[in-house]
C-alpha cells in the first residue's frame, strides 16, 4: 500500500498544473464549507444579539410572579446567595441587578407613564447596548446621584434636554405608599425601538432603592453568558439550578417566546439551504475528480500494458484521489481561515440608505469554531475519495486495448 | 392658598380659601416669605365645604362639572359630582397618599393606583397628585421679593425657588399679589430655561363665609395649545361641622347629598 | 460552420460535456432552488411573525404612529372599506379603537389599554381567537364582554366570569365608565402587552369612548409578503385622504425587520458563493479539456483555423453545454420549487403558540429565482471559459503537434 501511495504523491505532483487546478477547486468548496458554516452562525447570533444585546440580556433572575404581575414587593429571594452562586460560574461572564417599577414622569411640559429602572451603571454599561446608543449627553456621571437616562422618544415628549429636571413618581413596595423624587437627566439614547425610546426612564440603582423602600433588594439580575449558545438552550441545567428560593432563571427563549420561534424557523430555513451548498459542493468534487482521472485513462491503461493488476491500478487511483484531497484541503483550510477570519473582524455591512443613521446597527460578523475545521475537511477527504472509486473501478476494468487508443 | 408649582392646589378642592391678611399699609421691606407664608396659612382651614364649577377647555372639546367639595384638614377630601348628568354621582375620595373613585354606573369604587397619580383629574389640567401632594410650599421653596421689568405699583412680585432635591418640577414660580391687600392675582411656572410652563390667574375676589378669597382661578397650560381650565367657586363655607363619616369609602356610595 | 463544429465536438467528447454540463446544471439548478426556498422560507417567516402581531399594513392617522392619542382617528372607516375592498392583494382586514382607561375587579386595579376590534374580522386578520388561552371570545356589540391579558388576569386576579370595570375619558371630554364582564383570558406572545390589554367589542368601546364610528388604526393583511410595499402605496393613492398614512410592517415592526435583513445579507453571500463554486468548476473542467485537446487545436490552426475561430470554437462549445444545462436545469429547479411551494416541508409537530402556526415551510416560485442564476451561472461559465479559450486560440501548431 505504501508504495502506491508514494506513486500517487508522485504523479500527483508531476503534473502540476492539472494538479493545482483540480485542488484548487476542490479547496474552494471546502473554504465554501467552513465560510458559510460560520457566516450562520454568524446570522444566527445577529438574531439573538438584536433581541438580547440592547437590554434584556441572555437570561434573567426574578423572584417567582414577577414577571407576570411586576410587583415591587417581589425582589429575587436571597439575593446575596444567589449572587455568590452566579459568581462561582465560569460560564457567566457578566449579571447586572436591576429595579423596575411601573410609575409616572413629569416634567414642566408634561406628563407621562415609565418604566422606571434603577441600575448599577458600571455592570450595567458592559451587559446593555444604552451607553453605545446615546443620542445626547453621557451615560451617568460620577457622582450624579440624581442622574437619570432616558429614551429620545421620551425626553422629546416631555420636552427636556440634558440637564432638565424631571420627577418620577412610584409605589413604595410595601404600604404602596407614594415615593416622588426629583431627577437631571443625564443622557439621551435612541434605540430606534420605539418600546425603549418611548418609555424607559434609567437611574442609579441606590436612588431607586431608596425611593422604593427597597433594602440592598433587586427586581432583576440580568445575565450575560461567554458562550451566548449557552443560553439557547432551554434545557440546560443552569437554569433549574439557580431557580431556588422560590425565584426563577429564565433563558431569553423564554422571556421572548415569539422570537425563539422565529429562530426555529430561520434555522429550519437555513438547514435546508446548507444542504444545498454541500450538494454544489459535491458536485464540484465529483466534477473535479471525474475530469482529472478520466482524462488520465491512457496512462493508466500503460500501467496495465506494463502488468499493473486491476486492483493496483484501483488502489494507485483510490491513493491519487486520496493525496489530492490531502492537498485541498490544506489549502481550503488556509483560504477558508483567512477569509473567515479577516470578515470576523471586520464585519460584514449590510447597511443600506433605510439604515443609515440607525443608533447602534449590528454588522454581521461570521464564527470561528473548531468544528469547521474537523467536520469540513473530514467530510472533504472521505467524498474525494468515495468519488474516486469510480473511475477507479473503471480503471480496473480497463482492457489494455481500450485504454491505448486515444482517450475521448 | 398653596401656591404648590405643579400641585394644582390640594387647596383647590377644599382648603379653606382664608381670610386675607389685614389691611395694613404696604412695607416695602416687607420679607417675601412672610407674605407667602400668610398666603399658605390662609388657605388652611379646620373644615371647609364649598360648591365648585369647573371649565375644561381642550382643542377637542369644552366641558363644565358641578361639584361639591369638603375638606378636613390638609390630608382629607371628598368630592361629588352633580352635574352633568353623565357624570353626575361619579365621587373622589382623598385620605392621605390614598384615592378612590366610586362610578355610579358601574356601582363600583375604584382605587387609583399609586402609579396613576399623575394622571389628570377628571380630565382637566390638574393631576390626581394635586389632591395629594403634602409638602408645604412654604417649606419647599425660597423666598425673594423681586422688581420685575414691567412692575406695576399696585402690584408686588415674588420668586419662589424650589430647594435642591425635592421633587419639583419648576424652576421658578413667580408669584404676583395685590400690593393693597396681598390678594394673589397671577402665578407663573417657570422651567429651569426660563420658559413659561403655564399660568394661573386669580380673579373676581368675593367674600364667603367671611373670607374673601379669590373666587375664580383660571389655570393656562403653556406647552398645550388650546387647553384651559377654570375653577369657579360659588359657595364656599369654612370651619363648619363636617362629620367624620363624610371622608370614608362608604360615603363614596352614598347617593345623597349632606 | 463552427457553431457546426462545436456542435459536434460536444456531442463527440461526451465525457468531457457531460461533466461540464452537469457542473453548470447542478449549479443552476441549485441555485434555483437555494433562491425560491430562501425567498419562501424567509417569506413564511416574516408572515408567521407580522401576521400574528399587527398586521401587515396599518392605516391609521399620519401622525399616529409617532405619537397615539385618542383624538387622532380614521373618521370613516367605511369609505376605507370601501377602497380597499377594490385593492388587488388585499386579504382582509379589521379595524381597532384604542385607549387607555383604569381597570378594577375585585379590589385590584390597574393602569390598561383598551383594544376595541371586531371579533370575526380580526380573527381572520390576525388569528386572535387562536390566541384565547382561557374562556371564550367576547360577544356581538352590547354585549360588554372582555377578554383579557394574560398578565392582567394576574395582577387583578380576575378570570372568565369576573366583572371589571372601565374607568376613562371618552372622547368628548366626558367621563366614560362601565362595567363588563371578562369572557376569556388571552396570551399573545407579547408579555408586556398581555400586562395592559384589555380587549372588548368595537362598537362597546366607541360607545364608552363615545368615538361614533371612528377608529384608530385598520389592520390589513396581504395575500403575499412581497406585495405589501405595493399594497401600501395602492392604499394611499386609493385612499386621496392627506390625513390617512398606511404604514407598512417594516415600519412598525422596524427591528425585527432589520434583524431580517441582516439575515438576507447573510443568504446574499451564500448565492454569491454557490456561483464562484459553479465557476470555478467550470473553470475547472474547460480548462482541463482546453489543455488535453492542445493537439487538437493545434491541427485546427495548421489547417488555417484563425486564433479568434478557435476561441469563438471553444466559448461556442461552452454556451450549447450551458444552455443545455441551463434549460434541463430550469426544467428541474422550478418544478421542485414548485413542489416545494405546493406542498412544503414539515418541520415540528404543528404547535402553535400566541397564535403563530409552524408546521410546513414553502418555496417560492418566481421571477428573479430564475433570472438571477440565469444570468450568473451563464455569465460565469463563460467569463470563466474566456482565459482557456485564449490559451487555446494562441496554441502554437509546430510545438503542439509535435507532442507526440
Amino acid at each position: 500500500m505504501g508504495f502506491f501511495i508514494k506513486l500517487a504523491w508522485r504523479n500527483i505532483f508531476r503534473n502540476k498544473r492539472r494538479t493545482f487546478i483540480a485542488g484548487v477547486a476542490i479547496a474552494v468548496g471546502l473554504a465554501s464549507l467552513i465560510f458559510c458554516d460560520a457566516l450562520i452562525r454568524g446570522m444566527k447570533d445577529n438574531l439573538i444579539q438584536s433581541a438580547t444585546a440592547s437590554f434584556l440580556g441572555e437570561g434573567q433572575i426574578h423572584a417567582r410572579g414577577f414577571r407576570e404581575t411586576q410587583d415591587a414587593e417581589k425582589t429575587v429571594n436571597n439575593l446575596p446567595a444567589v449572587l455568590d452562586g452566579l459568581r462561582s460560574e465560569k460560564d457567566v461572564e457578566l449579571f447586572t441587578l436591576r429595579t423596575m417599577s411601573l410609575g409616572m414622569i413629569s416634567s414642566p411640559a408634561n406628563v407621562s407613564s415609565v418604566l422606571f429602572v434603577g441600575v448599577d451603571p458600571e455592570t450595567e454599561r458592559r451587559l446593555s447596548r444604552v451607553d453605545d446608543v446615546l443620542a445626547e449627553g453621557v451615560y451617568f456621571r460620577d457622582g450624579g446621584e440624581r442622574d437619570m437616562v432616558l429614551g429620545s422618544d421620551l425626553a422629546e415628549l416631555l420636552e427636556v434636554g440634558l440637564g432638565d429636571r424631571v420627577v418620577v413618581t412610584v409605589s413604595r413596595a410595601g404600604n404602596g405608599d407614594l415615593a416622588q423624587e426629583m431627577f437631571r437627566v443625564s443622557g439621551i439614547f435612541r434605540f430606534h425601538i420605539k418600546e425603549m425610546d418611548g418609555s424607559f426612564a434609567l437611574a442609579r440603582i441606590d436612588k431607586a432603592r431608596e425611593m422604593l423602600g427597597l433594602d440592598g433588594g433587586a427586581h432583576e439580575i440580568a445575565l450575560k453568558f461567554r458562550d451566548n449558545r449557552f443560553a439557547s438552550d432551554p434545557e440546560n441545567p443552569f437554569w433549574d439550578k439557580h431557580s431556588r428560593a422560590g425565584n426563577e432563571a429564565v433563558s431569553w427563549t423564554a422571556l421572548l417566546p415569539e422570537l425563539t420561534r422565529v429562530m426555529d424557523m430561520v434555522w429550519f430555513a437555513l438547514g435546508f439551504l446548507a444542504v444545498i451548498l454541500f450538494g454544489i459542493v459535491v458536485f464540484g468534487i465529483i466534477n473535479t475528480l471525474f475530469m482529472s482521472l478520466y482524462e488520465r485513462m491512457f496512462e493508466f491503461g500503460v500501467l496495465r500494458a506494463v502488468g499493473t493488476r486491476p486492483s493496483g491500478v484501483r488502489k494507485l487511483i483510490v491513493c491519487e484521489a486520496g493525496a489530492l484531497a490531502v492537498l485541498s484541503i490544506v489549502m481550503g483550510s488556509i483560504l477558508g481561515f483567512v477569509l473567515t477570519f479577516v470578515l470576523a473582524k471586520t464585519g460584514i455591512d449590510y447597511r443600506g440608505i433605510e439604515f443609515a443613521g440607525t443608533g447602534f446597527s449590528e454588522l454581521l460578523y461570521p464564527v470561528l469554531h473548531v468544528s469547521q475545521f474537523i467536520i469540513y475537511p473530514a467530510a472533504v477527504f472521505v467524498f474525494t475519495i468515495l468519488v474516486g472509486l469510480y473511475p477507479a473501478r473503471a480503471a480496473g476494468r480497463l482492457t489494455v486495448a481500450d485504454a491505448l487508443r486515444k482517450s475521448l | 392658598m398653596s401656591l404648590h408649582g405643579d400641585a394644582k392646589c390640594a387647596a383647590v378642592f377644599g382648603l379653606a380659601l382664608a381670610i386675607l391678611a389685614a389691611r395694613a399699609p404696604l412695607r416695602s421691606q416687607e420679607d417675601a416669605r412672610d407674605i407667602v407664608k400668610k398666603i399658605d396659612a390662609l388657605y388652611r382651614a379646620e373644615t371647609s365645604r364649598a360648591l365648585v364649577e369647573m371649565t375644561i377647555v381642550t382643542p377637542h372639546w369644552e366641558r363644565t362639572l358641578k361639584m361639591r367639595v369638603w375638606s378636613m384638614g390638609m390630608d382629607r377630601t371628598f368630592i361629588r359630582i352633580l352635574e352633568p348628568k353623565k357624570e353626575s354621582g361619579m365621587a373622589t375620595l382623598r385620605v392621605g397618599n390614598e384615592m378612590w373613585n366610586f362610578l355610579p354606573r358601574s356601582n363600583r369604587v375604584m382605587r387609583v393606583p399609586p402609579s396613576m397619580m399623575m394622571g389628570s383629574w377628571m380630565g382637566s389640567d390638574f393631576t390626581n397628585d394635586d389632591l395629594v401632594k403634602e409638602y408645604t410650599f412654604l417649606d419647599s421653596y425660597t423666598f425673594e421679593m423681586i422688581r420685575p421689568e414691567d412692575a406695576v405699583p399696585e402690584e408686588l412680585t415674588i420668586s419662589c425657588v424650589p430647594r435642591e432635591g425635592l421633587p419639583i418640577v419648576w424652576g421658578q414660580v413667580v408669584i404676583a399679589v395685590r400690593a393693597s391687600d396681598h390678594m394673589p392675582l397671577r402665578e407663573k411656572a417657570y422651567d429651569e430655561r426660563g420658559r413659561l410652563a403655564r399660568e394661573i390667574h386669580f380673579r373676581e375676589v368675593r367674600t364667603f363665609g367671611g373670607r374673601r378669597i379669590p373666587s375664580v382661578m383660571e389655570l393656562v397650560p403653556k406647552t398645550k395649545e388650546g387647553h384651559k381650565t377654570v375653577l369657579r367657586y360659588l359657595e364656599a363655607e369654612f370651619n363648619l361641622p363636617v362629620d367624620e363619616s363624610v371622608f370614608t369609602l362608604r360615603n363614596l356610595r352614598t347617593r345623597s347629598r349632606p | 460552420m463552427i457553431l457546426r463544429m462545436a456542435f459536434r465536438n460536444v456531442l463527440r467528447q461526451k465525457r468531457r460535456s457531460v461533466l461540464t454540463g452537469l457542473t453548470i446544471f447542478g449549479g443552476f439548478t441549485l441555485a434555483v432552488i437555494f433562491i425560491g426556498w430562501a425567498d419562501g422560507s424567509y417569506n413564511n417567516i416574516i408572515d408567521e411573525f407580522t401576521r400574528n402581531r399587527l398586521g401587515h399594513i396599518q392605516i391609521q392617522e399620519k401622525t399616529y404612529f409617532d405619537r397615539p392619542s385618542l383624538y387622532k382617528t380614521v373618521d370613516d372607516p367605511e369609505a376605507v372599506s370601501g377602497v380597499l375592498e377594490r385593492i388587488p392583494g388585499v386579504e382582509s382586514w379589521s379595524p381597532r379603537v384604542v385607549s387607555a382607561a383604569l381597570a378594577a375587579s375585585g379590589d385590584k386595579s390597574a393602569g390598561i389599554q383598551i383594544i376595541g376590534l371586531d371579533p370575526e374580522r380580526e380573527a381572520k386578520t390576525t388569528r386572535f381567537d387562536r390566541k384565547i388561552v382561557r374562556g371564550r371570545l367576547m360577544g356581538g356589540p352590547g354585549s360588554k364582554e372582555a377578554v383579557i391579558g394574560r398578565g392582567l388576569a394576574d395582577i387583578l386576579k380576575a378570570g372568565p366570569g369576573d366583572e371589571l370595570a372601565l374607568l376613562t375619558q371618552a372622547a368628548d371630554g366626558s367621563i366614560a365608565e362601565d362595567l363588563f364582564r371578562v369572557t376569556g383570558v388571552l396570551s399573545s406572545g407579547d408579555d408586556m402587552s398581555d400586562r395592559t390589554s384589555v380587549h372588548l367589542n368595537l362598537e362597546d368601546a366607541q360607545d364608552l369612548l363615545v368615538l361614533g364610528d371612528r377608529v384608530h388604526q385598520i389592520v390589513v393583511t396581504v395575500t403575499s409578503l412581497g406585495r405589501v410595499p405595493a399594497v401600501a402605496r395602492a392604499i394611499d393613492r386609493d385612499l386621496d385622504d392627506p390625513s390617512l398614512r398606511a404604514v407598512p410592517w417594516q415600519v412598525f415592526a422596524r427591528s425585527f425587520y432589520e434583524a431580517m435583513q441582516a439575515d438576507k445579507a447573510g443568504l446574499w453571500i451564500m448565492l454569491v458563493i454557490i456561483v464562484v463554486i459553479v465557476g470555478v468548476g467550470v473553470l475547472n473542467t474547460v480548462l482541463m479539456s482546453v489543455l488535453e485537446r492542445r493537439r487538437e487545436y493545434g491541427l485546427l490552426k495548421a489547417v488555417g483555423t484563425k486564433p479568434r475561430q478557435v476561441v469563438r470554437l471553444v466559448l461556442l462549445e461552452v454556451l450549447l453545454l450551458s444552455l443545455t444545462a441551463v434549460f434541463l436545469g430550469a426544467l428541474v429547479g422550478l418544478g421542485a420549487n414548485a413542489f416545494l411551494a405546493e406542498h412544503g416541508v414539515k418541520f415540528a409537530e404543528g404547535l402553535t403558540y400566541g397564535g403563530m402556526e409552524f408546521g410546513t415551510m414553502r418555496s417560492e416560485v418566481n421571477a428573479r429565482s430564475f433570472i438571477i442564476p440565469l444570468v450568473t451561472v451563464l455569465a460565469s461559465a463563460i467569463l470563466v471559459s474566456l482565459v482557456p479559450a485564449l490559451q487555446a486560440g494562441k496554441t502554437d501548431p509546430a510545438r503542439t503537434m509535435r507532442l507526440h
